[in-house]
């Protein structure tokens, strides 16, 4: 069997970018937002979940943080700078944000743009240029706007929604926790990394690649019928990797590019989920333990549009480039027996997978089971 | 202390036993209650069946392993698991050929009844999973070892949770929730062929590449019939009479993206096992006129009511779709069509 050696991905030809062993993980649970961003654009390796090593292209926020989040309050004047450092011509643009595009860059060319945060959500940027193909190359990453005000609802609840998206069914959802028989604990937090996880499902067929990397100038019309996927990837990382192991205290479950994705937390303290299609297959989002409730999902003109009849899901539809958030309640784990809650002969943390359920995702290199599309949320104790 | 050795909880977790070297064990059900309900199966048995055109398709399954009612033979797809809401259920797994897991899809108990292998362990010979469902509603059952392989293979069937009887004589979806006279359970469910030949349990878990991100159906079934069949066989053909309630459970278990058009109006009352229209963040259901496109990614499902105004037939249309291309598989043969029959 073949393991990955270290995780590394380094900048091609030159400095090496190591990440996901974060030399300084940020133990900060608050978030910040900022104004500014300054992005270059260069190629990079990176490393596979089973040793794999493949040429990608990387928006990168300073020189060692590859497909940056970027996060923003709402109505804020933004500035995106990106220099492109690849041999290539690339561009800029989020999705469903008016203002954000920047024109194609030819190597070595600096853009730039200027525009108002839109209202609260999860939004996707990526390279536009060629169509699909700079994306599943890896030109990609997570716009995320924080609401004016925490997005109060008139009861004082905390939501990721700017006050004017609300409706009564998702004010009467978060108003519940904390409220309601079923949702003891904690209301949801905002602006608590613990209390929200970004998941960008991605998949990379190493052949496009190399095709790429050996400056063929691929037509991105011929991709869908070619493209034969081998690693099945969350924010970049697959299987293993997408989780911390080895926990000694609660804190460090949020550390480092696996805490962004791993949900970890208490009964009672419901955790938002931004997931993100930034693929060419279809994903089908599974998760164990608890439903989840399906607030805002964006449609085919890449608007978000919050639900107003809020469902309970323990799969749901995830289109490429679609957007969609899902709040993770951390309930009882409903179907334990009553009388056995919590549970005493087995331990705490209580742990349940979220994959995708097109299982073909779930491989990686054609087989390595579970090496994919995985990750799994944590409840470290009862109420 | 309670015996944890080769699982999850009493190992430590690495990169091999996610998946190459899982944890394998056959420990004593933790806080176990005395159950009001048994479930047997047994896995993975081997059931040959001959396609349309001659082939013959081996598929793995659970046999219902009851010794209360021995001797059950052995179907494709596995037996329905039919309980009641608030029943202790104990289902007991043994299995035949290597490690297995029984994950009760859309049951939401506690990690060691959950059965994933890479946070608690797959069962050696025998485990029996507790667990009480809190709410009626439509699920299903398979194995969760090198699933993409074994849940493809045919090991899974429905799990049905039933409402309490109210009192008055009649059947509902869940507790003061939508009536029905009589119920189908529809699962879309897709064969390639290639992965049929592959008799390996554990065919590429230690790295070996034997091409499992590569799907390509031949067949396309409709609850265990060939799909050529699945609009008048009696086992998915739904006979309905004027004014009757119909509750349709629908299921999409292929790797693929389903499309389903009924050709008469429907209400669509719960997704995933979980009521609409009870909750005031989810106020009502949904009311689908007819020829309305519905899609289902795999492990999707929806309850639906159908309440026939008008005699005649029904039609009802699936189409497998990849899940990359969106292009109807097999070259657009990968279609069936149900049937609703009205007199």
């Amino acid at each position: 069997m073949k393991r990955r050696r270290f995780l590394q991905l380094s900048a091609v030809g030159g400095t090496i970018a190591t990440i996901g062993l974060s030399p300084t993980p940020s133990r900060a649970n608050s978030t910040t937002t900022e104004t500014n961003f300054e992005l270059t654009i260069a190629p990079a390796n990176a490393e596979m979940i089973d040793g794999t090593m493949v040429y990608t292209l990387q928006y990168f926020h300073g020189f060692d943080n590859p497909s940056p989040e970027m996060r923003v309050r709402e109505g804020k004047q933004i500035t995106v700078t990106v220099t492109n450092n690849d041999s290539q011509p690339h561009g800029f643009i989020i999705r469903g944000v008016a203002g954000s595009y920047i024109h194609t860059m030819q190597p070595g060319q600096t853009g730039t743009t200027t525009f108002t945060a839109p209202n609260g959500g999860t939004y996707l940027y990526l390279d536009h240029y060629k169509g699909q193909l700079n994306r599943l190359m890896g030109l990609h990453g997570a716009f995320i706007v924080e609401p004016e005000g925490d997005g109060k609802t008139p009861a004082g609840s905390e939501t990721p929604y700017s006050v004017a998206d609300h409706n009564p069914q998702l004010q009467a959802l978060f108003d519940a926790f904390g409220n309601h028989p079923r949702f003891p604990g904690d209301r949801w937090r905002a602006g608590d990394l613990r209390r929200e996880k970004l998941w960008i499902f991605s998949q990379v067929d190493p052949t496009l690649n190399e095709r790429v990397a050996a400056g063929e100038l691929v037509d991105p019309a011929s991709i869908p019928d070619n493209f034969l996927p081998r690693y099945f990837t969350i924010n970049g990382l697959s299987g293993f990797d997408t989780a911390n192991h080895h926990l000694e205290d609660g804190n460090a479950a949020h550390d480092g590019r696996a805490g962004r994705i791993m949900p970890s937390g208490k009964q009672g303290e419901p955790c938002l989920l931004r997931c993100i299609n930034a693929g060419l297959a279809t994903h089908a989002c599974h998760i164990h333990g608890n439903h989840c409730f399906e607030l805002a999902r964006s449609d085919y003109k890449f608007r978000t549009e919050i639900s107003s009849n809020i469902y309970e899901h323990d799969t749901w539809e995830l289109l490429p480039l679609q957007r969609a958030e899902l709040l993770l309640p951390f309930e009882r784990p409903p179907d334990i027996p009553l009388d056995r809650w919590p549970p005493v002969e087995e331990p705490f943390p209580l742990r349940y997978v979220m994959h995708c359920h097109f299982e073909l995702s779930q491989t990686a290199g054609g087989g390595n089971y579970p090496q994919g599309a995985v990750t799994h949320w944590q409840m470290t104790d009862p109420l | 202390m309670f015996d944890w050795e080769d699982t999850a909880f009493g190992e430590e977790i690495t990169y091999s036993t996610f998946g190459c070297d899982v944890f394998k064990a056959d420990p004593q059900t933790p806080d176990r209650l005395e159950p009001d309900v048994h479930i047997y199966r047994e896995g993975a048995e081997k059931l040959d069946r001959i396609a349309p055109d001659g082939r013959r398709i081996r598929f793995w399954t659970f046999r219902d392993t009851d010794p209360a009612a021995p001797n059950q033979r052995v179907t494709h797809p596995a037996p329905e698991i039919r309980v009641t809401q608030g029943q202790i259920v104990h289902t007991h797994l043994t299995t035949s050929t290597g490690p297995h897991t029984i994950h009760h899809h859309g049951i939401e108990p506690t990690t060691a009844n959950d059965g994933v292998g890479h946070v608690s362990f797959e069962v050696g010979d025998g485990y029996t999973y507790q667990w009480q469902p809190a709410r009626a509603g439509s699920f299903f059952y398979h194995c969760h070892r090198n699933t993409a392989l074994h849940f493809e293979l045919g090991m899974w069937g429905p799990l049905i949770v039933e409402a309490p009887d109210q009192g008055d004589g009649k059947k509902r979806l869940y507790e003061d929730g939508p009536t029905y006279d009589s119920e189908m359970t529809w699962v879309a469910h897709a064969v390639d062929p290639r992965w049929h030949l592959i008799q390996d349990h554990d065919a590429g878990l230690c790295g070996l590449d034997v091409g499992l991100n590569r799907y390509e159906p031949k067949y396309f079934m409709l609850s265990g019939v060939w799909g050529n069949r699945a609009h008048y066989d009696p086992t998915t053909l739904i006979k309905a009479q004027v004014g009757e309630r119909v509750l349709i459970r629908l299921l999409n278990a292929s790797y693929t993206i389903l499309r389903v058009k009924f050709t008469c109006p429907i209400e669509i009352v719960a997704a995933d096992g979980h009521s609409w229209g009870r909750e005031t963040w989810c106020p009502t259901t949904r009311r689908v006129p007819a020829n309305t496109v519905l899609e289902l990614v795999t492990a999707q499902r929806y309850d639906i009511i159908v309440e026939p105004t008008k005699t005649g037939h029904f039609p009802v249309f699936m189409q497998f779709r990849h899940w990359i291309t969106n292009k109807v598989h097999d070259n657009g043969k990968g279609q069936l069509k149900a049937k609703v029959r009205v007199t």
